[in-house]
This record gives structure tokens, C-alpha cells and sequence, in this order.
């Protein structure tokens, strides 16, 4: 069974001009999968990012994930959805600026009220496993923005997420950190099997995707299985 | 080029120049109000003791207030009131007796002064029918009828209890004793009923008498040595002085502003109090809003930042926001002047009442309750302008602060 | 946890959190400055008033209060002195005996109140000998009269002459004197100006025939401020046939213009809360402003809006009692200063207030009530506008939050 699963689904803003975002998306998301969404900027890609992790609603259609319809969700319902299913990675990397990186990592499993030792335990692997063990109590504002996004990605898996949605999460990056960071993604993808949604416009990142979704004005033009690039 | 940058960006981030804007507003405004309730607090505390006691004019005999003997009076008292509540200007006048003596009943004696009044005019003029709250005002059936306060009839046992389960032994006889020309007079009278005063010490120290009885206990005819006038409107108080000097040649007419001096004292501290607490709101909107724009300062570095970058001096950054300020300022003043005149206008009408404020309220003293707020236009002008440079003493510190922003740190920060 | 971050949140933008911790600051500080100045304004009124001749606090025989008659006299026991002595906070027990009496100069007759005093302890209450404008103070209890001006003048008489006093005396004996006149007394107040005749304690009691009786010890107090609590304990000390009677009691309408200026008072501190909790509320809307990206994001990680608005609300709570906390530490020393150093109401005020024996000043007030109330006033005020943020959480839009 599809992961994410999604029909007919469309996003129009309402103003003077209404703008539609999504138009009619299709699409069905396997576990295990590797995937970018490309496009155009203003291609619709963060709509349908932010729709599919439940932070936005669609105007039309549905969203099921484990075949689950999340639109029909409450917005407490949503909140509490997301922190069990959903890991975020962002542009921005946002992590919260008071809490050191081994903290952000254990914040979203003090959310899901886990005990102690689960916590410390999967942070300290989920921290090793992005190559920071040794920088795990400084705070985001001493690291480097690739050591950040490294971080963000360790704490979008925290939660044991069914996938991780990551929206253009190499744009502030330089090569070296978007390869180090990539690196880290497959490999997490390959040997535990996560599944990764991100949107990009980043070559570099197209290049490693085993599935690339093609979105002009919002509606998917080309949708390719392909085998990605060392 | 500066003031267009500064008008365009007290719109860019509406949030924050409303919460300025506002908070100038409401300085304004409570400074104005609070100014306009303690003006008509004092006013009240003034129209309430002409209203109960001494009237916007007096006639006595010049040396009846250093003696007050029986022989020193007003002339034709009693006609010259009449003919005074004739004229359209007067609202009312009385005249009366005023005797110092003491009130004995079978167990006490107490200093007491003696009123002879007419009832009917002295009720016009001081409200005396209306402040009684036991019994009748000087019912006809009754002979030798006098009101005495509570306080008093409290003292002397007349009076036992309060409100509606209150015992008023109205056979009590009391014995008036008052030096007459040559000897001294004693009668006796029937208290007809308790009246309530401004003060309790007024309660305790006046009596009130029909002014015929004591004449006839006297037997020297007509006798007044108070006249009491009230104008419909107190502006025309000199006018209506100038005329009464002229009917009676000889007499002392005072003014409400000579006859209680402490009125006076009673307005004066009212407006010292009244500057300390205005100063304290003063300095409670200039905290209001350096705070504000010290955040603004904080939040725009950045663009500060970006601003000096591009070549803009500090002199300029430090004009830009005060001009802001100033802009803020003039949305602001005119919002509260605004404001103000509505509450002060509106509250003018319906009135303030202090009767749930305070422990037992101010109306369980015989006080008046309730404040009509009022402002003398000039008023508008001069806090308005104190408000102003409040406001834009406010700005200068974090105009200063913006100053020392280094361009390239401002832009590095998020 | 949640308490950690918003510890951290708080240290994270210190200067914003300064700004905020300012803001409670001062609207403790101008609360408390406003209230004290108030209360302060009655303290001096107070103690003016009581000084004209009530005292603080006074003693009578139980049932005197009601009616002021020599018949309610006492004759002072031991225990008596015992009781009012410094055990309970009484600095001094002023002894009295007073009654009303016709006061005549043969040609002319007033009311007079006529008060046999100790020379010697009556200036500790009322400053009676700094009171003469014309002659001189008692000396020793010789038969001597100190007669109010205006009583005098109205009598037409002047120092050395005799004053005649004809009146009731203690169980309606009649009472009859003729005393030379030693000084005459100036009082601000008119009422007292008219009607004040002292004479020295034993003679008062020779004259209405009431030997070692008084009717009334006016107390001095080691602290006025505690007039209430010395007053309560002395009526528990001396026995029923006493009553002890605050100057609440003996002053009401002093009591009613207070009451009545507080009520107006009221309306002054709420323009006031208006004012500072506004400015606060100013700080917490800009704070709110500055954090809808932080606020999304958390929303987003899947952060309950519970616990962001606990958060928010321990944050608010701590900057709050900061701020509360330092505005106290402020107020204090300053409203101790501005008590001992009253401000001066200028040259002009000062006539008008000399002519009523009214200091022209303004102190502040160091109640401890007026601190505990403000600070808890201004810490609710920032609790009620901690509301607005949580409310802004409820109704956040994680998307529209980030895009900020």
C-alpha cells in the first residue's frame, strides 16, 4: 500500500486574482522511495509540501496517508498527527535557538512523552549517524549551516516518522555540505529504509533521486523512475 | 527624500505604529480626563458647599461676625429677600436669624448656634427639605418646631438606630437658651425632625428654627442677620454683589470665595495632587513608548543596517525616526484630544458616581456622588503639547540607540 | 522541559526581555509612586488634624463618646497608667477634663469649651504653648486662663484681664469661676479659634466640681501607623468601663473627606492601569510580532498549542514577577526618600495652607499595603495581557506563521 496517497488534489489562493497552486495532483508515494519534487520556483512544490505534511489544506481533493484521510483531520488533530507520522526538514533549518543540537533532537521525543533512556539513546545514534556526536551540546548559533541542516534532519527523524518531508533543504547550503548532507540522506533511505520527500531546484540533489515528479504551475508534467548518479 | 522614507515606513509595519499611535492616544486622553474629573471633583466639593451652605452671597451687619449680638442686623432682611426672589437673576434668597446659645435637654447641654429661617425659602435655597431624614420639614401643626442634625440627635439620644429601623424619640422637649438685648432668653421646642449635613460637624453644631417663633420670642419684631442670595448663574455673582452693596448702605456682602476660605485651600491642594499625578501618567506613556520603539529599533537593524550600508549618514537615521515619531505623534495627538472631548463630553452628561468606589461611598457622608467632569478649552492646548514633547523626549533614546548600530553587524544579525 | 525553554526563550533575546522586564517595572514603580502619594496626602492631613487637639487615639469612660457629659468622667486608676504605658505602644496618656460653659467678660457671654489640661504634657500633642499670640504659657498649675483670639476679641478681652465662667458641673452642681487671662491662643482652625478656653487641670476640676476626675486621656503614640492594633490591645487590657476610641471614631468627618477623595482616587489609578498596561501590553504585542516564525515552526514540528502557550505563559509569568520584584526594589528606597523629604508645595500653596496650620507638604506613604497590592495589581495586569500571544497561538496558521 501507498504511504502518501493523493487524489485530484488542488490548491487555489483566494484574492483579487485567485492563484491556483496545486491543480489536480495525483500521486502515490511507496515506502522506501527517494523522491524530488522539481519545478520552476512558484511551480507549486512548497504547496504541495505543506499540503502533504498537514500544514496546509487543500481546496479540493484528499491526502491519505496509511490510508488515512488527513484533511479531514482537526487542527489539534493535525498537530498531534504530524509529531507521530511526519519528520520536517526546512530551508531554514529552524531549529529552536535555545536548545543545544542534542536537545533539538530529544525535543520532539519529549513531545511524544517517551521515556528517558529511548530518548537518550536514539539521540545519541540519530546524532552519530549524522556525523555529529561530538558537537552535540552546542547550540544551532555555533554551527555551520550544513552541521545545522544536519542536525534538522537527525531531529525531522526523531519521532520515527513514516517519512520525512524536506523542502528545499540544500538551498543555503555550499557543495560540500549539500554532498555531506545527501550522503547522509541515502544512506539513512538505503540501510533503514526511510522514505524522503524533498522539493528542490538543486541539480545536484535531482541528480541522487531515484523518483523526480516534474511540476509546472502546479500540475505534474512529467513523473520518472530513474537510477541516480553516485 | 527623508520625511517621504519616514511617512512610508510608520505604514510598513502597521502593528507596531498603531500600538504608538495608541498608546499616545491614551495619554492624551488620560491626561485630559483625569484632569477634567479632578476640575469637576472640585467643582463638585465647591458647587456642593454653596449649594448647602454658604450661597453665592451673604449680607450681614459688618460687625456681626466678631459679635454676633441680636442687635447687629440687616435692615429690612425680610423684604430686601423678597423683593431679591422678585428678580429673574435670582434663583433664591432667605433671610435669617443666627443666634448662639446652647440646647439643653433634661440630661445635657451642648454649644449649639440657633438658625431662624423660612422655611420655605430656605428650602429653595440650601436644600433643607430635602436633607431631612426623619420626620417633617417645620409641619404647620407643630409648635415651635426645630431640626437638629444627626450627629446631634444621635449625641443627645433623640436619635437611636439608622435607615428604616431607626427610633426617633420626637417628644423630646429641648430647652433653647440665647442671650436676647438684655437678658437671657430660654424656650422650648419640639424637634420635628433630623436633617443630614455635609459633615458631621455641622450636624452637631446647627439648629434649625422657624424665624417668626424666635421673633415673637424675642418681641423686637423682624430680625435678620443673614441675608443669603443665589444667583441662577455664579458668573453673575459681582454683578448681583455691586447691586446688594448699593441696597444696603452700611451692610457687608461677601462672595462663597470669602465667607468658606477653605474652599480655596480645598481647590488648591486638589491641583497640587493633580500635577504630581499628571506627571506620574506623563512619565508612564514616555516609558510606554520607548519601550515600543526601542523594540521597533531592535527589530528593524537590519534594515537599519541596510540603510547605512547604502550610504545613509547617522544624522539621517537619527531624523528619520524622530520624524516617525513625530508622524506617529500626529496621528496619535488628535486620536486622544479626540477621545478625551468624547468621554469628557459624554461623562459630562451622565455624570461619574463614586458611590461604588471607597469603602462606604462618598454619597453615605450627605456628599455629592457623582462628578460631572469638565475641562476649560485652554486645557486641550497645553497638555496636548506637554503630551508632544513627552512623546518626543520618548523617541530620543532610541533614536540614539539606532545610532550605534554598525552597518555591517545590523545586516549579519537575524 | 517546558519551563526550560522558556527560560532559555527569555535569555535567548535578552534585550527584548529587558525591554519587557522595563516595562513591568516601571508600571510598579508609578503605581506604587501614585498610590503612596495618595495615601501619603492623607497621612499629613492626618496628622495635622489630630494635632489640633484629638490625638490618635483617646480614653474615656465607657458611654462618654455618645454624650460628652462631665457625668461620664472618670477618676484614673492605677491600672490605668499601667495599661496606657509603652508596653502597648502609648508614648505618652494626656490627661483632660472638658466641658462646655458660658465664657463672659461681664458685658458679653459665649459658649466656650472650656478644657482643663497637664501644662506640662499638653504640647506633646498639640503644641499648645508654640499656639500663643499674645501673652504666656502656664506655668506650674497657678489659676490662669489661655483664651482663643477670636473668643477673646468677641469677649473683649485681652491678657490680664478676667475671664468669668459660668456653667454646669459634675452631677449639675453649678460651676462659677473668674480666671486672669495668662495668653492668648491661635489656632488655623476657626472652629477652635472660637470657642477654646484651657485652664490647668486641677482648677478645671475645682471649677465643675470634679476632683481628680477627667473625661478623656488623649494618647500620644510611639507610631501612628499603628493607632489601629494599640488601640485594639488597649481595649483588652483595661476593663469594660473604658472605651478606647481611634481617631476614625473621633474624627469621622475627616474620615468622610478622605473616603470621599480616595473614591476619586480610584478613578485616577485606573487611568493610570490604562496607561502602563497598555505599555506593557505594547511590549507583549511586539514580542508576539517578532515570534510568529518560531511560533510556526514549532506548530509545525508538532508542538501542541497547549504546551507552546504554557510556554509563552511561564515566560510571561517570570518577566513578570522580575519585573514586579524590581519595581518594588525601586519604589522602596524612593518612596522612603520622598517620606522623609516631602515635597515642598511651593510659597504660594504654603500661605494659603499656614492659614488652615497645615504643613505644606506632600510625603509619600511607605504602607506595606500599597506595595503587596500593586504588585500583585501590575502581576495580574501582565497575566491578563499574557493572553493576547496565547490567543495569537490558537489561532496560528503554521504556513502563513513561516512565511513571515
Amino acid at each position: 500500500m501507498a504511504i502518501i496517497e493523493t487524489r485530484n488534489l488542488s490548491k487555489t489562493y483566494e484574492g483579487v486574482v485567485p492563484v491556483t497552486a496545486v491543480s489536480q495532483v495525483s500521486l502515490s508515494i511507496e515506502a522506501g522511495e527517494f523522491t524530488a519534487i522539481v519545478g520552476p520556483s512558484g511551480s507549486g512544490k512548497t504547496t504541495l509540501l505543506n499540503i502533504l505534511g498537514g500544514l496546509d489544506r487543500p481546496s479540493e481533493g484528499q491526502v491519505l496517508i496509511g490510508g488515512e484521510d488527513i484533511t479531514a483531520l482537526s487542527e489539534a488533530e493535525l498537530i498531534r498527527f504530524r509529531l507521530q507520522h511526519i519528520g520536517f526538514v526546512f530551508q531554514a533549518y529552524n531549529l529552536i535557538p535555545v536548545l543545544t543540537a542534542r536537545e533539538n533532537v530529544e525535543f520532539v521525543m519529549l513531545l511524544q512523552n517517551q521515556p528517558r533512556d529511548v530518548r537518550d539513546a536514539r539521540t545519541d545514534e540519530l546524532l552519530a549517524a549524522v556525523g555529529l556526536a561530538d558537537r552535540a551540546n552546542v547550540r544551532p548559533s555555533k554551527l555551520s549551516g550544513g552541521q545545522q541542516q544536519r542536525v534538522a534532519v537527525a531531529r525531522a527523524l526523531a519521532s520515527k516518522p513514516r517519512f520525512v518531508l524536506a523542502d528545499e533543504p540544500t538551498a543555503n547550503l555550499d557543495s560540500r555540505s549539500t554532498a555531506n548532507l545527501l550522503d547522509i540522506m541515502s544512506e539513512l533511505n538505503r540501510r533503514e529504509g526511510i522514505t524522503f520527500l524533498f522539493s528542490t531546484h538543486d541539480q545536484r540533489v535531482i541528480d541522487r533521486a531515484r523518483r523526480v515528479i516534474t511540476l509546472v504551475d502546479g500540475e505534474i508534467v512529467t513523473d520518472q523512475q530513474r537510477t541516480p548518479q553516485a | 527624500m527623508l520625511p517621504i522614507l519616514s511617512w512610508r515606513n510608520v505604514w510598513r509595519n502597521r502593528l507596531r505604529s498603531l500600538v504608538v499611535i495608541l498608546a499616545i492616544a491614551l495619554g492624551l486622553w488620560g491626561g485630559l480626563f483625569m484632569m477634567a474629573f479632578s476640575w469637576g471633583m472640585s467643582e463638585q466639593r465647591t458647587r456642593d458647599i454653596i449649594d448647602t451652605q454658604t450661597s453665592h452671597l451673604q449680607v450681614h451687619h459688618p460687625e456681626f461676625k466678631d459679635e454676633q449680638r441680636l442687635s447687629l442686623t440687616v435692615p429690612q432682611g425680610d423684604s430686601l429677600a423678597a423683593q431679591l426672589r422678585a428678580r429673574p437673576e435670582v434663583e433664591a434668597a432667605a433671610a435669617r436669624m443666627v443666634l448662639t446659645g446652647m440646647l439643653a435637654t433634661a440630661s445635657d447641654a451642648v454649644g449649639v448656634q440657633i438658625l431662624g429661617v423660612e422655611p420655605e425659602a430656605e428650602a429653595a435655597l440650601t436644600r433643607l427639605r430635602s436633607r431631612v431624614t426623619y420626620g417633617a420639614y417645620f409641619p404647620e401643626d407643630k409648635r415651635y418646631p426645630v431640626l437638629i442634625g444627626e450627629q446631634l440627635a444621635e449625641k443627645l439620644g433623640i436619635l437611636e438606630g439608622s435607615g428604616d429601623s431607626a427610633d426617633v424619640n420626637f417628644r423630646e422637649r429641648l430647652v433653647l437658651t440665647f442671650q436676647a438685648e438684655d437678658s437671657t432668653l430660654s424656650a422650648r421646642f419640639r424637634v420635628c425632625g433630623i436633617y443630614k449635613a455635609q459633615n458631621s460637624r455641622l450636624e452637631e453644631l446647627q439648629v434649625f428654627a422657624v424665624k417668626q417663633d424666635l421673633e415673637a420670642l424675642i418681641g423686637a419684631g423682624s430680625l435678620t442677620h443673614e441675608l443669603a442670595v443665589k444667583a441662577r448663574d455664579i458668573a453673575q455673582t459681582d454683578a448681583l454683589m455691586q447691586e446688594l452693596r448699593s441696597q444696603t448702605p452700611g451692610m457687608l456682602t461677601e462672595t462663597w470665595a470669602e465667607l468658606a476660605p477653605d474652599i480655596n485651600l480645598i481647590a488648591e491642594s486638589f491641583e497640587v495632587s493633580m500635577r504630581i499625578f499628571f506627571v506620574i501618567i506623563l512619565l508612564a506613556l514616555a516609558f510606554g513608548i520607548i519601550n515600543t520603539m526601542l523594540m521597533a529599533v531592535m527589530e528593524r537593524t537590519r534594515e537599519l543596517g541596510m540603510l547605512m550600508a547604502v550610504g545613509m549618514g547617522k544624522l539621517r537615521v537619527f531624523g528619520m525616526i524622530m520624524l516617525e515619531t513625530l508622524y506617529l505623534a500626529l496621528v496619535g495627538g488628535p486620536l486622544g484630544v479626540l477621545l478625551a472631548w468624547a468621554t469628557i463630553t459624554w461623562t459630562s452628561h451622565t455624570g461619574i458616581s463614586l458611590a461604588g468606589f471607597g469603602e462606604a461611598g462618598a454619597a453615605a457622608y450627605g456628599m455629592s456622588a457623582v462628578v460631572y467632569p469638565s475641562i476649560q478649552p485652554g486645557y486641550y492646548l497645553e497638555i496636548s503639547i506637554m503630551v508632544l514633547i513627552t512623546a518626543g523626549l520618548s523617541a530620543l533614546y532610541p533614536a540614539l540607540r539606532a545610532l550605534r548600530l554598525r552597518p555591517v553587524e545590523a545586516i549579519r544579525s537575524h | 522541559m517546558l519551563f526550560k525553554l522558556a527560560w532559555r526563550n527569555l535569555w535567548r533575546n535578552r534585550r527584548r526581555t529587558l525591554i519587557t522586564i522595563a516595562s513591568v517595572f516601571f508600571a510598579v514603580l508609578l503605581s506604587v509612586l501614585m498610590r503612596s502619594f495618595q495615601e501619603g496626602s492623607y497621612e499629613v492631613m492626618i496628622r495635622n488634624v489630630v494635632s489640633f487637639y484629638t490625638g490618635y487615639a483617646q480614653i474615656h469612660k465607657e458611654g462618654y463618646w455618645a454624650e460628652q457629659t462631665l457625668d461620664n468622667s472618670f477618676e484614673p486608676a492605677e491600672d490605668l497608667h499601667l495599661a496606657a504605658g509603652p508596653d502597648l505602644g502609648v508614648r505618652r496618656a494626656v490627661p483632660r477634663l472638658e466641658s462646655f460653659a458660658l465664657a463672659s467678660s461681664g458685658d458679653n457671654t459665649r459658649p466656650a469649651m472650656v478644657v482643663g489640661i497637664d501644662p506640662e504634657a499638653e504640647p506633646a500633642l498639640t503644641n499648645l504653648d508654640q499656639k500663643l499670640s499674645a501673652g504666656a504659657y502656664f506655668t506650674g498649675t497657678a489659676p490662669a486662663a489661655l483664651v482663643a483670639e477670636d473668643l477673646a476679641e468677641k469677649l473683649g478681652l485681652g491678657v490680664g484681664d478676667t475671664l468669668l465662667l459660668i456653667g454646669q458641673g459634675y452631677q449639675g452642681v453649678s460651676a462659677g469661676g473668674r480666671y486672669p487671662i495668662a495668653g492668648l491662643l491661635h489656632f488655623g482652625s476657626p472652629e477652635l479659634n472660637k470657642r477654646m478656653v484651657y485652664l490647668p487641670l486641677p482648677e478645671a476640676q475645682y471649677l465643675y466640681g470634679a476632683e481628680n476626675r477627667l473625661t478623656s486621656y488623649a494618647l500620644v503614640l510611639e507610631n501612628p501607623d499603628q493607632t489601629g492594633r494599640v488601640v485594639r490591645a488597649l481595649d483588652e487590657a483595661l476593663p469594660g468601663s473604658y472605651e478606647v476610641m481611634t481617631w476614625q471614631e473621633l474624627q469621622p468627618e475627616l474620615v468622610e473627606g478622605i473616603e470621599g477623595d480616595r473614591a476619586g482616587g480610584v478613578i485616577t489609578l485606573t487611568i493610570l492601569y490604562v496607561i502602563i498596561g497598555f505599555g506593557m501590553f505594547g511590549t507583549v504585542l511586539m514580542m508576539t510580532a517578532e515570534r510568529q516564525y518560531e511560533f510556526g515552526v514549532m506548530t509545525a514540528i508538532g508542538m501542541s498549542k497547549l504546551r507552546q502557550s504554557l510556554v509563552i505563559f511561564i515566560e510571561i509569568s517570570l518577566m513578570g514577577l522580575l519585573g514586579v520584584l524590581a519595581g518594588l526594589a525601586a519604589s522602596l528606597p524612593l518612596t522612603w526618600y520622598f517620606k522623609l523629604n516631602p515635597i515642598y508645595m511651593g510659597e504660594q500653596m504654603a500661605e494659603v495652607y499656614a492659614q488652615f496650620d497645615m504643613e505644606p507638604v506632600l510625603p509619600a506613604s511607605t504602607d506595606p499595603g500599597i506595595f503587596l497590592q500593586q504588585a500583585v495589581i501590575v502581576f495580574l495586569l501582565s497575566l491578563a495581557i499574557s493572553l493576547y500571544p496565547i490567543w495569537n497561538i490558537q489561532r496560528l496558521q503554521p504556513v502563513r506563521a513561516m512565511r513571515s
